[in-house]
């Protein structure tokens, strides 16, 4: 590539340049352990070509549009209407499956009983299951005619179609990451922890929520901000149940396929660029949380 | 001298940890590296050893100077802290580690493994695996694993610092004596005092990056250097006024006194010897100390601690004694005087 | 006595409440999808299954997640390496990019691909004018699937060695074994259940990602489908029991890795167990 091409005398040039910066720089590291330059080089390729230039691809095409198009697209009614159903959805979602989570993970720690390990492993399911698969059966089932759609449809609650079929949806797909993160932390807590407070005569409810909440929380959050992201970006499982109703059940990654489907970039790279940028505020909130939640375990 | 550290120095962002020491060891030696957490004690040993690269000094073994050479081809053994035995790998398999990475062949692998394994006592249990061994066996096959490969020198980091108080008293007579019997030398970091002076030939005493004093405990303990090395090594009791004590005076530029339980003797009232050189105090507290009965007490407001025999008839709580000083180390900025009782020395003549 | 019941009480209610809500939110879709593929008979299901679409379908899905997996798997263990077994600037920060693919949206990973290789990218001239078709394509497909399954192996295997610490690498180096003897006699054991495990879920994400592909497939039936491109399509089509017969495939690859997982998770706790205290 004519880029890695240089001269003799610019490769003089840099060799004084090196030896120069050799001599006043630090010695080398020692890393006793052999695999240094080799592993972190692979890495750092592999990372620039997988996730680091393809992100910045998204900067790249949307430096033909002004600023004042792009936020003329994202803060058009109808995207400005898909953020709301995304993030109203996914929050819902991310709450119930706060407390189902955290009850599972304690059903799970706290009691033995028969089919307990099945029902541990079947907490995965929605890992396992292809996301594409469990949208159709989640539409089909909640539909009027299907299993339990029957059942609210002589009531007049629709739920294929409708905003609490995205959540339901949501639910599903984000009740793994609630209960796995929830679970290690039951159980490395002692169950000393519980008794000792009951001995000096709390209540269980007492117990609970002042003793075992306070250290459960970080992973608790944990968990909700993986199921909420989860929840913003998800596609397979929601495309169906959706419906794609705009204004109604029109979801922003549903609005992105939209719009490539008019062949319209622009507002599909606009729109995910804001995605990404809430993802990235999410990501780093759950990367704070678990490095205090390591110190704080280090203290302990 | 074998090992020679020159002008070695290393911070770890804005910490010191090494500041321009340099010390030599002897071919033979068993050297113990003493100072508090923090000191610099560790980082030496891990210089040495190649896991830590100093920022500027050289470090020689045997007149060849070894900074550039990788930790692996240095011939040097290591027994970790916690002793990083291979969990996934047997007791065998971890002392034959060493010697299958240098490709030697099975029989010689075979005979050298159980030879170290009846050296360090564990026959029978080749077979098992680092979990199935109590604390003191591990540490054995640690550093049954470091010797495998012949070092010429073996590095020990806290030998002793994972294993509970009672097996590890054994176990640094027996570390003691095995470093004899296979003759190599060895260099090992502890915090603790007593330990260093019972296992090392010699101690390299260090304090904030920097060398106090290097000398056989003995000397250290008859003869420290600095003020640090006189606290840190033995018993004793900080004091100003020592002035004040009968047989001492002020010496220029010494604001405060060192005073071993050593160096003091206890007398019921009125049965001192030399009433010229007894002080009056009072027993303020009195605790039993396994072989002897500590005494903390109170002479003209300087707080002196004194052990007493168990044999004499005991001191109560509040009863006037009579102290005798022998010795004092009188502590400068930088240096330590080590001063006699005058009027001891005028009766020098009786034995006491 | 009175407490001890109120307990019990406790205990079946929460239970129950567990079981019902696994059931309803978990098992019952998963078994609708085998009555629904079972409703017109087992001829219909062995039709669709055998249908030439669905085992084309089949075949570039399972092409696109071994690649993906392999892939994976390679940078898992660099990375991984590199993240615990060193200290350097800039580590943190590194391991955070290896999460960014957890955090997009699948749609967004296809998108960006299509932003590089597609009409309007940067590299589509270059790609074009050697003839190396990508988006709409399976090289695309392969890409995405990549990058959507791209940290699975790094994250299961970061936590592991970091937990395990360097000292038994640095004594083994201090021995002087070179790299590929420590890694295989001293890291290896300790990795190779997480390793294990970090593969089966980067294979079942892999072989379930539809967003992604969906985004850069063109979805041309017998070209560019993957099987749960397949399921949709179908299912758009209202062929709705032919899409379950198709999905009834995925499930049970589903429940055969879920039970893989629960196995190698199992023993890799009980070796852990063993080994490390």
């Amino acid at each position: 590539m004519s880029l890695l091409t240089f001269t003799r005398g610019e490769i003089c040039a840099m060799n004084i340049v090196t030896t120069k910066l050799r001599r006043f720089a630090p010695r080398r590291k020692a890393h006793v352990i052999p695999g240094f330059g080799l592993s972190v080089g692979v890495t750092i390729t592999l990372i620039s070509l997988i996730v680091v230039i393809p992100l910045l691809s998204v900067l790249v095409a949307l430096s033909g549009i002004s600023w004042r198009e792009f936020w003329g697209i994202v803060t058009d009614k109808m995207v400005l209407h898909a953020y709301q159903v995304s993030f109203v959805c996914s929050l819902i979602a991310a709450v119930v499956n706060c407390v189902f989570g955290l009850l599972l993970a304690w059903v799970l720690t706290r009691y033995k009983f028969p089919g307990r390990r099945i029902l541990d492993g079947l907490i995965e399911l929605p890992f396992a299951l292809p996301t594409a698969v469990a949208g159709i059966a989640l539409t089909t089932i909640y539909a009027d005619q299907g299993w339990i759609g029957k059942i609210f449809a002589p009531l007049g609650i629709k739920i294929s179609y409708t905003q609490v079929g995205i959540t339901i949806a949501l639910i599903f797909i984000g009740i793994p990451f609630v209960v796995r993160s929830v679970q290690p932390v039951l159980e490395k807590l002692d169950s000393q922890y519980e008794e000792a407070a009951q001995m000096l005569g709390a209540s269980r409810v007492r117990t609970f929520f002042k003793v075992l909440m306070p250290e459960l929380l970080p992973a608790l959050l944990t968990g909700f901000g993986l199921a909420f992201s989860r929840g913003l970006g998800e596609y397979g499982s929601v495309v169906f149940i959706a419906g794609n109703i705009p204004y109604k059940t029109q979801i922003a990654p549903l609005l992105i396929m939209g719009k490539l489907e008019q062949f319209s970039y622009a507002g599909a790279t606009s729109i995910a660029l804001v995605m990404i940028v809430i993802a990235f505020i999410l990501l780093f909130s759950i990367n704070f949380i678990q490095s205090h939640m390591n110190k704080a375990a280090k203290n302990n | 001298m074998y090992v020679e550290i020159k002008n070695l120095s290393k911070t770890f962002g804005n910490f010191t940890a090494l500041d321009d020491i340099s010390v030599s060891i002897e071919k033979g030696t068993l050297v113990g590296l003493l100072g508090p957490s923090g000191s610099g004690k560790t980082t030496i040993l891990r210089s040495i050893a190649g896991l830590e690269t100093p920022d500027s000094g050289d470090i020689f073994i045997d007149g060849k100077r070894i900074n550039d050479t990788p930790a692996g081809k240095r011939g040097i053994g290591f027994v970790f802290q916690n002793y990083a035995l291979f969990r996934y790998m047997t007791v065998y398999d971890n002392i034959a580690f060493g010697l299958k990475v240098q490709k030697r062949d099975k029989k010689y692998i075979n005979e050298r493994v159980r030879e170290l394994i009846s050296l360090i006592g564990l026959d029978g249990l080749s077979g098992r695996y680092p979990h199935q061994l109590s604390g003191g066996q591990k540490q054995r096959v640690a550093f049954a694993r470091a010797l495998a490969p012949n070092p010429h020198l073996l590095l020990l980091d806290e030998p002793f610092a994972a294993i509970d108080a009672k097996v590890r008293k054994e176990l640094r007579t027996w570390l003691r004596e095995t470093i004899s019997k296979v003759g190599i030398t060895s260099i090992f970091v502890t915090h603790d005092q007593e330990e260093a002076i019972e296992v090392s030939d010699r101690i390299v005493l260090t304090n904030q990056g920097k060398i106090e004093q290097v000398g056989s405990p003995l000397e250290l303990y008859r003869k420290p250097a600095t003020p640090f090395a006189a606290k840190f090594i033995g018993e004793g009791t900080t004091i100003t006024g020592y002035f004040q004590l009968k047989g001492f005076s002020q010496e220029q530029g010494y604001e405060s006194a060192l005073i071993r339980p050593e160096f003091t003797q206890v007398f019921k009232q009125g049965k001192s010897l030399y009433p010229h050189m007894t002080n009056c105090g009072v027993v303020q507290s009195s605790f039993f100390r396994g072989n002897s009965q500590e005494l903390h007490i109170d002479v003209q407001g300087i707080r002196i601690i004194a052990d007493y025999s168990l044999e004499e008839e005991a001191f109560q709580i509040g009863e006037p004694v009579d102290v005798i000083v022998s010795r004092l180390f009188l502590l400068g900025d930088d240096q330590v005087l080590a001063v006699e009782n005058q009027n001891l020395k005028n009766v020098n003549t009786v034995v006491i | 006595m009175k407490r001890q019941i109120k307990a019990n009480i406790t205990k079946i209610l929460l239970i129950s409440t567990c079981v019902i809500f696994v059931g309803v939110m978990l098992v019952v879709p998963l078994a609708s999808v085998i009555v629904y593929s079972l409703r017109e008979g087992w001829q219909v299901l062995a039709k669709t299954v055998m249908d030439q679409y669905t085992i084309k379908a089949l075949q570039l899905t399972l092409y696109a997640a071994a690649i993906a997996v392999v892939f994976n798997t390679v940078f898992g263990l660099f990375s991984s390496w590199a993240i615990t077994k060193f200290r350097f600037k800039g580590k943190n920060f590194l391991s955070t990019l290896i999460d960014i693919p957890f955090a997009i949206s699948p749609v967004i990973a296809g998108l960006i691909f299509i932003l590089i290789f597609g009409r309007i990218g940067w590299a589509y001239d270059f790609f074009n004018s050697h003839d190396i078709k990508v988006v709409f394509a399976v090289p695309g497909i392969v890409l995405a699937t990549i990058f959507v399954t791209f940290p699975f192996v790094s994250r299961e295997l970061i936590p592991l060695m970091h937990a395990q610490g360097t000292d038994e690498e640095e004594a083994a180096a201090l021995m002087g074994a070179k790299g590929l003897s420590v890694y295989r006699r001293v890291t290896l054991p300790h990795i190779k259940w997480g390793l294990l495990y970090g593969v089966i879920l980067c294979t079942a994400r892999a072989l379930g990602e539809f967003g992604a592909v969906s985004v850069v497939s063109g979805k041309l039936r017998g070209k560019t489908n993957t099987l749960p491109l397949h399921v949709e399509q179908l299912f758009q089509e209202f062929h709705l029991t032919a899409s379950f017969a198709a999905a009834s495939i995925l499930v049970v690859i589903a429940i055969i890795i879920l039970i893989l997982k629960n196995i190698v998770e199992y023993k890799g706790k009980k070796e852990d167990e063993l080994h490390v205290r």
